[in-house]
């Protein structure tokens, strides 16, 4: 694992003096450019699980700069997802509802949620910076069980088991409700509005974990994951950087919330409970632990992959209509997503940014412009 | 970001001009977008009859947001086969309006994600939802509803879903039940002014709504509430009866899952708490009478319930149990088979409805449920007049009986309390 992150330090040594950019930067502009227009192609369905993929690899990001790159395992990162869904829809909730709401703007809402969910690490760091491993692991996993019993009951704050409606983000007097915003003759909705706020703040959220981990801090997360003792004698923080790790992971999880908040249009408690971090430890192993990439791409595989299956299920072969007798296809599209995540963490234990590591290896023969492009 | 990067300049004009093209093609076709406006609602389609989403000359395409591989996936399962059964029953005489139905299923496993990217990928599609299963997810999409004008009925039964005209309750929401069971309780069990009652129930959206209906009917009565709340995944409710049998209650409503009523009840008689047990309808199934709690269950227990046990011997209930079992000969008759079939039953009702108003459009088919009143779909009366109630108030209180097809026969007949008329939502 180790290796992903040694390799930056030769390319920064590389004199920066080529006049023309390579065509990686192009294929890496054409990437940027399609998924600027899928808006105006593509269905609501799809849309909608884009953005599912951006908020989770948004939140993956933190998990792995906490479990991948520092070694310490959070079964808790529901539970941050859930302070900043709700924080937003308190801080920006106007109490129409009957709910506790304080009325600010939704961008300033947003922020604090981000804040918000850093606080609550930082209120948990005293344990993150002492425990570690499994033994963080479990103590994480009580903030789960904390959290689920707040959210079912903390009526005025969290609207209970029916959750509380999302205020629609609105900035720069842009709303980023169902009104209908005509573009090139194409209707835009939530989903195709929010599609560019979710791509502005996945872009901004994985430069930033890319400069974290291939800097100084990201060297001394690596040092403490590898070996705790020999980091430390090195002159390492190792507390302080658990601790603030646990935080920035946190912050993450809260931005993730706010997004999925919005994408979702109302929270529901059922949601943060301990499936969905179990899901995102599986993002990032199945992406590759340790790297911005690798979180990106394990959670597009695996927000997507049940979605998708669910859809085309019915044009499986061997499944029965629903509801006919035999096996129906949401069983089959269940079996399938099962069968999938085994086969990745068997086949490639590396996770799936192995694939692109490798095929240049296994192609060197004949260059094509578009290796490397680790998506 | 990962690899080396050695061959950047070679063969640099072709990768580079291949780029180029491809984002030349993007962007001119950007502006041939098929998600471009072009609206053309109210096309008038075969027979002269108005059309807008979900229906051709031949088909009317229905969406199902169910759940079957999830918490709920035992109702879901015969709610989804009963509306297939009904489907094909229709079909086989000839459709509706002269064209033939059909269900796009989608299981949502009760995942809140998957529940409304199913809701985003149906709705384009289908005239409108004979099942959605979750009322957080119904809740979740509201709004979109109100503006897709797509008729939804939801199989939930909570209040707070009441008040919109897209989204429809079918038959008495758990409040009213409640209401019902308590009248059943003080009019024919003994229950009186100044007694506890005891109240177990799910934390959460049924258990809280049902929770309403026992607090209105004790402030009515003069009755004490004893509030028992459980999670749904306690399954012993040794405790419960422990602090129900101290606090001296002379009945209990219980708003669970069928596996609590069953402990419920058997933990009370075997510890000498005899005395009687109500439960909502989804906290008994016909499974129950194969447990060591059947004598007891038998002897104390009785459940409130919006529709006609599946096993009376009325002609709606028989006929259907006979249909059912013919279809799915390796299942049990449950009253999932009653829902799902009235909710069915329901929308076809509104569709035939729709297709004499010549409107089978969106607006059309909730204009004509609408007009619906006083309607027996053979389980029961339905008026769906007002949006802001639920379908029927009635109750019908049955108790388990092994004897009877479906394990359960009928103690009080459907009725109206007069505290569930008053009672204001």
């Amino acid at each position: 694992m180790s290796d992903v992150l040694t390799k930056p330090a030769p390319e920064a040594a590389t004199p920066r003096t080529r006049k023309l950019p390579g065509p990686r930067v192009y294929v890496w502009l054409a990437g940027f450019v399609l998924l600027l227009v899928l808006p105006f192609y593509l269905e609501r369905f799809w849309l909608q699980a884009g953005l599912f993929a951006m908020a989770a690899a948004i939140g993956a990001i933190g998990l792995n700069l906490l479990t991948g790159a520092t070694g310490q395992l959070s079964m808790g990162h529901a539970f941050f997802l859930a302070v900043g869904a709700y924080g937003y829809c308190a801080f920006a909730g106007d109490g129409a509802d009957g709910l506790t709401g304080l009325g600010l703007p939704t961008w300033l809402a947003a922020v604090l949620a981000v804040g918000l969910a850093g606080v609550a690490g930082g209120v948990f760091s005293p344990i993150a910076g002492r425990l570690r491993g499994a033994y963080l692991g479990i103590a994480t996993l009580a903030l789960i069980f904390i959290g689920q019993h707040v959210l079912f009951n903390a009526h005025d704050l969290t609207g209970g088991f029916n959750g509380r409606d999302v205020p629609p983000f609105s900035i720069f007097g842009l709303t980023f409700d169902d009104s209908e915003l005509l573009v090139a003759a194409v209707p835009f909705g939530t989903a195709e509005k929010l599609w560019y706020l979710g791509l502005v703040l996945l872009l901004a959220g994985g430069l930033f974990a890319r400069g974290v981990l291939r800097g100084r801090p990201g060297r001394a997360m690596n040092a403490i994951r590898d070996h705790q003792i020999a980091a430390g004698v090195m002159g390492v923080p190792v507390a302080r950087y658990r601790a603030a790790v646990f935080v920035l992971s946190s912050m993450y999880a809260g931005l993730a919330g706010v997004l999925l908040a919005l994408v979702f249009q109302r929270t529901v408690p059922e949601y943060f409970g301990m499936v969905l971090s179990l899901e995102y430890l599986a993002m990032i192993v199945i992406g590759g632990l340790g790297s911005v990439s690798g979180a990106v791409v394990g959670a597009v595989f695996v927000s997507l992959l049940p979605q998708i299956l669910t859809r085309y299920s019915d044009s499986l072969p061997l499944v029965s209509e629903a509801g006919t007798g035999g096996v129906s296809p949401g069983e089959a599209a269940k079996y399938l997503y099962g069968a999938a995540l085994v086969a990745v963490v068997l086949f490639l234990p590396g996770g799936l940014v192995r694939l692109a590591a490798r095929r240049p290896k296994a192609s060197s023969a004949q260059p094509s412009g578009t290796e490397g492009n680790d998506r | 970001m990962t690899t080396p990067r050695a061959h950047r300049s070679r063969r640099p004009h072709k990768a580079t001009a291949a780029a180029l093209a491809a984002l030349l093609a993007i962007a001119g076709a950007a502006g041939c977008s098929s998600k471009a406006k072009d609206k053309d609602s109210g096309k008038a389609g075969a027979g002269g009859v108005k059309t807008d989403v979900g229906v051709t000359d031949k088909t009317i395409k229905l969406g199902v947001l169910t759940d079957m591989t999830g918490v709920y996936a035992t109702l879901g399962k015969s709610v989804t086969q009963a509306q297939q059964l009904y489907v094909k029953q229709a079909n086989a005489e000839g459709g509706i309006c002269g064209r033939k139905l059909e269900l796009v299923v989608r299981d949502h496993g009760y995942d809140p994600q998957k529940a409304v990217a199913g809701y985003s990928e149906l709705e384009p599609d289908v005239l409108g939802f004979a099942q959605f299963i979750g009322s957080p997810f119904v809740a979740a999409v509201k709004q979109r509803i109100t503006t897709d004008k797509a008729l939804v009925l939801p199989q939930a039964w909570s209040a707070s879903l009441l008040g919109s005209e897209y989204i429809r309750v079918l038959g008495s929401t758990y409040d009213i039940e409640t209401i019902n069971a308590i009248d059943f309780l003080m009019k024919e069990k003994g229950l009186k002014k100044g007694d506890k009652l005891g109240h177990v129930y799910f934390e959460g959206d049924y258990g809280e709504n049902a929770l309403a209906g026992s607090k209105y009917m004790a402030e009515q009565n003069g009755l004490t509430v004893v509030e028992q709340k459980i999670k749904p995944t306690d399954n012993d409710m040794t405790a419960q009866v422990a602090a129900l049998k101290k606090a001296g209650v002379k009945a209990i409503v219980i708003s669970a899952g069928p596996r609590q009523a069953a402990s419920l009840v058997g933990v009370a008689a075997a510890t000498g708490l005899t005395v009687p047990i109500i439960g909502n309808n989804s906290a008994y199934a016909p499974q129950l009478l194969g447990t060591q709690a059947a004598p007891a269950l038998e002897k104390m227990y009785y459940i409130s319930t919006p529709s006609l046990p599946i096993g009376d011997d009325a002609e709606g209930p028989s006929k259907l149990a006979a249909d059912y079992a013919a279809a799915y000969p390796k299942d049990s008759l449950d009253n999932g088979v009653v829902a799902g079939w009235t909710a069915a039953e329901t929308f076809g009702e509104a569709l035939k409805r729709a297709c004499e108003a010549k409107d089978l459009t969106r607006e059309g088919v909730d204009k004509a449920l609408l007009g619906i009143k006083d309607w027996n779909a053979g389980f029961g009366v339905h008026d769906f007049t007002d949006p802001s109630a639920p379908s029927s108030l009635e109750s019908v209180i049955i108790k388990p009986d092994k004897a009877a097809k479906g394990g359960s026969s009928v103690v009080r007949e459907a009725e109206i309390s007069d505290a569930a008329k008053s009672f204001k939502r």
